[in-house]
């Protein structure tokens, strides 16, 4: 019948179980995946985090003469997908979670890339990261086809075979 | 229908904010709003009240009603369906009108920013309240997928002024 | 393992059906069968009629890139040999009217009016109203149509905030006096409870303002990311929705999932139970106006969320899953430490549930309220613990078993009494029978590989994806496309429970509604208030749900 006043002593055994944060360290995990970071010294703007990312947090837009990797916290998810998918493995999951701020624009961090303009028709289309390693793979390649877009690198590979003929 | 409150609308300036924000660092009332989430930043917050992480030590309670509020809990990315709820809530706010956008639903809209049925998140619809004279006179964002408990109470304090924010935008270059 | 073609008991079932041989596919686990338009109702009376099918889900699509249609989906399950019949009803574009089952398929109604309101399929013999959209959304567009993108209905509606903000429905009925609480909800989905005096006469569901678009928004996103997606349909139970998605496409494309995978995705779930179910636990011991037993539980419950980020790498939305696997392993060390936390959990919550069920309070509000009787349970086709507590054994877990459910024995948790503790006690000793289940598993866990290596996606196959989550059956639809799915389908179980809550509050007192509706286990944020319009009075007031309760439970203090 008084079966319930167990509860008493229960609440006495267990104590005070309260983490006294901030003033005490929060309950964070070995795995726990907070805020990411992107190394600039291994980025190369290929744009892969950009493909997977769920919320579309990561964008990748060339601006004036740069091209800029953005993050926008304030969207992200935590899920960690394009730390799994960068080829170079630039992006780093920290351990953050303090990210509250009083204006959005604070939630913004961008990376700069230098542009590469096409040969022919003065587009930006890529990082010059990424061009210099796409050269350095395809050793063979002829390097005035390297520096054009791809629109223009069909055009002249077109023009050469027929002129070749 | 909303009661007039001494301090004329147009007189509220920052210096009033920073005093009424003084004055409400004993104790504030929150006042949760739901705008459509998935309810997990929801839980989150009902985890901050429960003993391993106890706000009440703060003095921080839970409220039935917008006018008791002073802070406004807000999660969810406004869905199209809650817009007029929203609303009318936020309009019974009293002055200052304090927000607590929490998640990343409301603070960008998180996978459905773009959707038919959503706003976007709590920063697409400030300038809207605004010209319906409904002003916000602080708004802080807590991002996180949901927003642990910790990151709720560090939010807490950055609204309160009680601690520097130490998110800041950053731009590197190659 | 019997099929529909060998089993006794469904031998006339399976008879009838193959008279529609010349459109019929038996495929693994379902058995497809294209019906036109004019033999629905027959085929769905024969169907309601055999004992032992319940209605699982219904799906409207659009397949006109396709084969020139629409098509409705009806996917009817046996649970005793784990088949799936799946009618398909090709809709003319150019008239698209299919017979309501409304009258014989009592479940059909809520996907009835989804499907008009979504796809703009009418239904002939029932009225129709507009029940996900919000009422000011424009005439004949219909977002699931392949005919806009996510971008143009973005174009066509965007919510005006009117200055005088619109009141809740009931204000087009009934007169609302400004009385003592404020008519501004602040949770989005409510209950209207018509009253009589103190007793329950009748109540709706005023819901879907959390429509965001998913269903839309993933027909443009890749297979890889429609788990994350999936998860945040709802952030309780997140994770049996990835998972059912998975499995679905799994299921379609014919992924072989390694077994470890699979076992680390039963354990995840499995834990994800026990977290729900102390969750829903606290919450109705506060609506009892039991606080301290809210204070306890949620404090065990604490323990849950740690492990699972330990686990998984977040508390809640954990972004375990991939198509073909999972992502993150757990070793040796996570193991161990999991078998201690839930060790630890299992003596705490034992001894606590022991003294707190017998509080005077808490016995007393739930004996004998809140009656489900069987035979509504069964005509709804019900599921989950609120049926499993009127003494009907459903559990997908082994009625169409799923991950490493397919390698062991156990047997579903059922009580007869029909009344909100037996649904309590359904679920307290799901928390036992779910520990027991990961220490089961860690044990047996193979060696092997977390993920398949790659996989191919194939445009237009079908798939079926079912899991057990706490809340009752979770089915989801897939239809394959060449970079993303073509068609998805995710049906929560709170969807299919909600048509039950007005029979369940017929008749009560209305401090006994509260704990009623949640003993449903409804997503929480809509177990916190409720409307109530008393007709003999025209009153309408808005109450928050544990306000309600307490008047009641201040006569044992």
């Amino acid at each position: 019948m008084v079966k319930f006043v167990k509860v008493i002593p229960i609440a006495v055994k267990v104590g005070t179980v309260t983490i006294k944060y901030p003033y005490a360290k929060p309950l964070v995990t070995d795995s726990f995946r907070g805020a990411i970071e992107v190394n600039p010294s291994k980025c190369t703007g290929c744009g892969a985090c950009t493909r997977i990312c769920p919320p579309k947090a990561l964008s990748m837009s060339i601006e004036g003469e740069t091209a800029i990797l953005r993050y926008f916290i304030g969207r992200c998810i935590f899920c960690g997908m394009c730390a799994d998918v960068c080829p170079e493995k630039a992006i780093k999951i920290t351990k953050e979670f303090e990210l509250a701020s009083e204006q959005v624009f604070d939630l913004y961090v961008d990376v700069e890339h230098e542009v590469v303009t096409c040969k022919r028709c003065g587009s930006k289309f890529v990082t010059s990261r990424l061009l210099n390693k796409v050269e350095q793979k395809l050793e063979e390649f002829p390097k005035e086809l390297l520096y054009l877009c791809p629109r223009c690198r069909r055009i002249e590979m077109l023009s050469k075979q027929t002129y070749l003929r | 229908m909303e009661v007039q409150r001494q301090t004329n609308l147009e007189t509220f300036s920052s210096k009033d904010l920073e005093k009424a924000l003084q004055r409400i660092k004993k104790s504030i009332w929150v006042f949760h709003l739901n705008t459509g989430s998935c309810n997990g930043c929801d839980i989150e917050i009902l985890d901050v009240l429960t003993p391993w992480f106890d706000v009440e030590r703060f003095g921080i309670k839970l409220v039935a009603s917008p006018r008791h509020a002073d802070v406004v809990l807000l999660t969810g990315p406004i869905t199209i369906k809650t817009l007029p709820r929203l609303v009318k809530a936020l309009r019974a706010v009293p002055r200052p009108r304090l927000v607590l956008a929490i998640g990343s639903c409301a603070v960008g809209g998180n996978i459905w920013f773009n959707s038919y049925a959503t706003l976007g998140g709590f920063p697409n619809i400030i300038d809207k309240l605004n010209e319906l004279g409904i002003i916000i006179d602080k708004v802080v964002y807590v991002p996180g997928c949901p927003a642990r408990p910790e990151a709720i109470i560090y939010g807490v304090a950055v609204m309160l002024n009680l601690i520097k924010q130490k998110s800041h935008y950053k731009k590197v270059k190659t | 393992m019997e099929s529909l073609s060998t089993s006794s008991e469904f031998e006339n079932l399976y008879s009838y059906l193959k008279r529609f041989s010349d459109r019929l596919v038996e495929e693994e686990d379902n058995l497809r069968i294209v019906v036109e338009s004019e033999k629905l109702r027959e085929v769905a009376e024969v169907l309601s009629k055999t004992e032992g099918v319940f209605l699982r889900t219904i799906a409207a699509s659009d397949e006109r890139s396709v084969n020139g249609f629409y098509k409705m989906y009806y996917v009817f399950g046996i649970d005793k040999i784990h088949r799936n019949i799946v009618i398909e009803v090709p809709v003319d574009p150019s008239d698209p009217v299919v017979p309501s089952i409304t009258d014989i398929v009592k479940a059909a109604d809520w996907y009835e009016k989804e499907a008009h309101d979504l796809m703009g399929i009418k239904f002939s013999g029932r009225t129709l109203y507009k029940f996900v959209l919000p009422d000011d959304w424009p005439d004949n567009v219909y977002p699931l149509r392949k005919d806009y993108t996510v971008q143009d209905l973005v174009k066509l509606y965007r919510p005006e905030i009117v200055t005088k903000a619109k009141e809740v429905e009931a204000e087009a009925a009934i007169i609302i006096p400004i009385g003592p609480y404020h008519p501004a909800l602040h949770e989005p989905e409510y209950f209207e409870l018509y009253v009589r005096g103190e007793k329950v006469v009748d109540a709706r569901y005023v819901g879907f303002m959390v429509h965001r678009g998913i269903e839309k928004l993933a027909e443009s996103m890749k297979y890889d990311q429609v788990p994350f997606l999936a998860e945040r349909i709802c952030g309780i139970c997140g994770f049996v929705h990835s998972c059912s998605y998975c499995q679905a496409v799994e299921k379609a494309l014919k992924i072989p999932v390694p077994e470890r995978a699979e076992y680390i995705r039963s354990i995840v779930l499995e834990i994800e139970r026990i977290h729900s179910h102390l969750l829903w636990l606290g919450v109705a011991f506060h609506l009892l106006g039991y606080d301290t037993g809210f204070m306890h539980i949620w404090r065990i419950r604490e323990q849950v969320m740690i492990l699972a980020e330990l686990l998984t790498g977040s508390r809640k939305t954990y972004g375990l899953n991939i198509i073909g696997g999972v992502r993150r392993d757990i070793d040796r060390d996570k193991a161990k430490k999991c078998l201690q936390v839930l060790d630890n959990i299992e003596k705490e919550f034992k001894n606590f549930v022991d003294a707190a069920i017998n509080v005077p309070q808490i016995k007393s509000r739930l004996r004998r309220t809140g009656l489900l009787p069987k035979s509504e349970a069964t005509s709804l086709s019900l599921v989950g613990p609120t049926v499993r507590g009127s003494g009907i054994p459903r559990d997908i877990r082994k009625d169409y078993p799923y991950a490493a459910y397919k390698y062991i024995d156990f047997k579903p948790v059922v009580r007869s009494e029909c009344d909100n503790m037996a649904r309590t006690e359904v679920r307290i000793y799901e928390i036992f029978q779910s520990i027991e289940l990961v220490k089961n598993f860690l044990d047996r866990i193979p060696e092997g590989d977390i993920a398949v290596d790659s996989w191919e996606p194939e445009p237009y196959k079908f798939g079926i994806g079912a899991v057990e989550a706490p809340r009752g059956e979770v089915i989801h639809i897939v239809i394959t496309g060449r970079y993303s799915p073509y068609r998805w389908r995710a049906r929560a179980p709170t969807y299919q429970n909600l048509p039950a809550i007005p029979i369940m509050l017929r008749d009560i007192e209305l401090a006994d509604a509260p704990i009623t509706i949640a003993s449903i286990d409804p997503c929480f944020s809509c177990t916190d208030r409720a409307l109530i319009i008393d007709i003999s009075s025209n009153n309408v007031k808005s109450v928050p749900l544990n306000i309600l309760s307490l008047k009641s439970s201040k006569l044992f203090r």
